[in-house]
């Protein structure tokens, strides 16, 4: 078990790091959703930044982080996803072909339950739709782990500048 | 000529998923999934009689041209390498008329002395930058991989034991001159699925309320929806951060090298404190925030004894005994931090 305290302060550290980039850049006051994307996204690279580039959705993440560029609309981000959304189309056009032919069993029920499954939890991981079957597990924990890091630090940091605005309510 | 052109699909299908999976991982099951067992095994075997004449082997051999790498997969005598995924798509949708170009043996042939990795790295050039950065890592991930000579066969093994098995085909590779021994083989396919159960077992302990459930379904519900919460309460939290922020503000001066008991613990007080100072002017904190510090002083002996969500606000003592004034400020904020979540926790 990875020491929890040095990842949440490594990604305290490599957020507040990408978020004076946007301080520094743009003098502008932002809008509000565009501040909230912002710090999304800086929280979202930094935490994969911390897993080291280990796991397969880190690296999706900051993939897609850079090729949508500084942009916080993200648009190509967008175009990649449909792609892959084809992708799927293609390959979903299957098993409906095959199911046709097969008799309906009770295992056979339950796969197409479990497949069903796994291919939303793909598309709920990031980089996860190409992903195999042994490997996504192992990418769910770590991700469900680092989200939690992750969730913790920014609850923190959020009680903490509500108190600051405002110490004793 | 229909017939040609389904089962070039249907072969793009399968390189798609025969190029899906990470290179460490040998389960392809998702491509061979899509096909019946006797044409994936069939199709994966085309080369042994390759110039049969028939339309399939050269339309293979046209949409596999541009990736020799691919038709090493048919060969089965070179390990996969993956290009991109839409890198492919984008060339095999090009690829809508399938004329017989000659048998399948001298692509063949010219797959063995490519170097797989530098002729799929050029073909892929007109994805963009990210699609192909995701294949350049895979790559340098494959490489080390490859350092092992192995076989690549594909194993379509109906497998229907269980309820809710995931897994009905099983991509294996074996090792060269190891048996195609079904014996072997099955026992790999267990050990696999015996490590695909004990992870399915830790994500279930980690999700909570998993322990209970019986059946993988209704697991991976669990866990699809606790994702789906956790990724919600990113978004909600970041939203609140910008809402409470009204622009994000850091004062670069604040942020210190470290001098405290810990690298990392010093360090944390003063990242924390530019981001929250949006406005209010560095004297007007210090007033504010004595309180703080006796009621954290008072606290502190408790406090010291507990671990788990003060994870990284332990080292107090040192933080509380800086006196330059960003520091003050800072120790202030992890005071407050330290404050709620000591409420939090209804002592």
């Amino acid at each position: 078990m990875r020491n929890q305290r040095s990842v949440k302060q490594e990604f305290l550290r490599k957020w507040i790091t990408g978020l004076r980039r946007y301080s520094c850049d743009e003098k502008k006051n932002m809008s509000f959703l565009e501040r909230k994307k912002a710090i999304k996204l800086s929280a979202d690279i930094a935490m994969a930044s911390t897993r080291d580039k280990t796991t397969r959705w880190s690296q999706a993440l900051i993939a897609n982080a850079s090729s949508s560029g500084d942009t916080l609309t993200g648009s190509s981000k967008n175009n990649s996803s449909r792609s892959r959304k084809k992708m799927l189309m293609m390959r979903r056009r299957r098993p409906k072909v095959k199911s046709a032919k097969k008799e309906m069993s009770a295992s056979c029920i339950a796969k197409r339950l479990v497949e069903k499954r796994t291919r939303k939890l793909k598309n709920l991981l990031p980089g996860g739709e190409s992903i195999d079957e042994g490997c996504l597990v192992e990418e769910t924990l770590d991700y469900i782990e680092s989200l939690r890091a992750q969730i913790e630090v920014m609850r923190y940091l959020v009680t903490a500048s509500q108190l600051i605005i405002n110490p004793y309510p | 000529m229909e017939h040609a052109a389904l089962d070039s699909i249907q072969f793009n299908e399968q390189i798609q998923g025969l190029m899906a999976p990470a290179p460490e991982s040998t389960n392809s099951f998702t491509a061979l999934l899509e096909l019946p067992p006797p044409q994936a095994v069939k199709l994966l075997h085309s080369p042994d009689k390759a110039p049969t004449g028939s339309e399939k082997p050269p339309c293979h051999a046209s949409i596999l041209k541009p990736y020799p790498s691919i038709m090493s997969i048919i060969d089965g005598t070179r390990k996969l390498t993956f290009p991109s995924n839409t890198a492919l798509i984008e060339r095999a949708a090009r690829f809508s008329v399938f004329a017989g170009e000659g048998p399948l043996a001298p692509p063949v042939a010219e797959v063995k002395n490519e170097p797989p990795e530098t002729d799929s790295n050029p073909s892929s050039t007109q994805c963009d930058p990210a699609v192909e950065n995701k294949g350049a890592k895979r790559k340098e991930r494959e490489k080390k991989v490859k350092a092992r000579s192995k076989k690549s066969k594909s194993v379509a093994a109906a497998e229907s034991s269980g309820d809710g098995e995931k897994l009905p085909y099983v991509h294996v590779r074996v090792r060269r001159g190891q048996a195609t021994d079904s014996h072997s083989l099955a026992e790999r396919v267990n050990a696999r699925r015996e490590k695909i159960n004990a992870r399915m077992k830790l994500l279930q302990e980690l999700v909570p309320g998993c322990n209970k459930i019986s059946g993988t379904a209704l697991v991976l519900d669990e866990i699809i929806n606790h994702v789906q919460s956790l990724q919600r309460q990113v978004e909600f939290l970041s939203m609140k951060l910008a809402a409470v922020n009204p622009r994000i503000h850091f004062n670069l001066d604040s942020i210190m090298p470290n001098e405290g008991a810990s690298l990392m613990d010093s360090s944390i007080p003063n990242m924390v404190s530019p981001l929250m100072w949006p406005e209010i002017p560095n004297n007007g904190n210090r007033e504010q925030y004595q309180q703080p510090w006796q009621f954290d002083a008072f606290q502190q002996p408790v406090w010291g004894r507990e671990e788990e969500n003060t994870n990284f606000m332990t080292p107090e003592n040192s933080m509380l005994s800086y006196d330059s004034s960003a520091n003050s400020g800072i120790a202030a904020v992890f005071a407050l931090m330290k404050i709620t979540n000591k409420s939090g926790r209804g002592c």
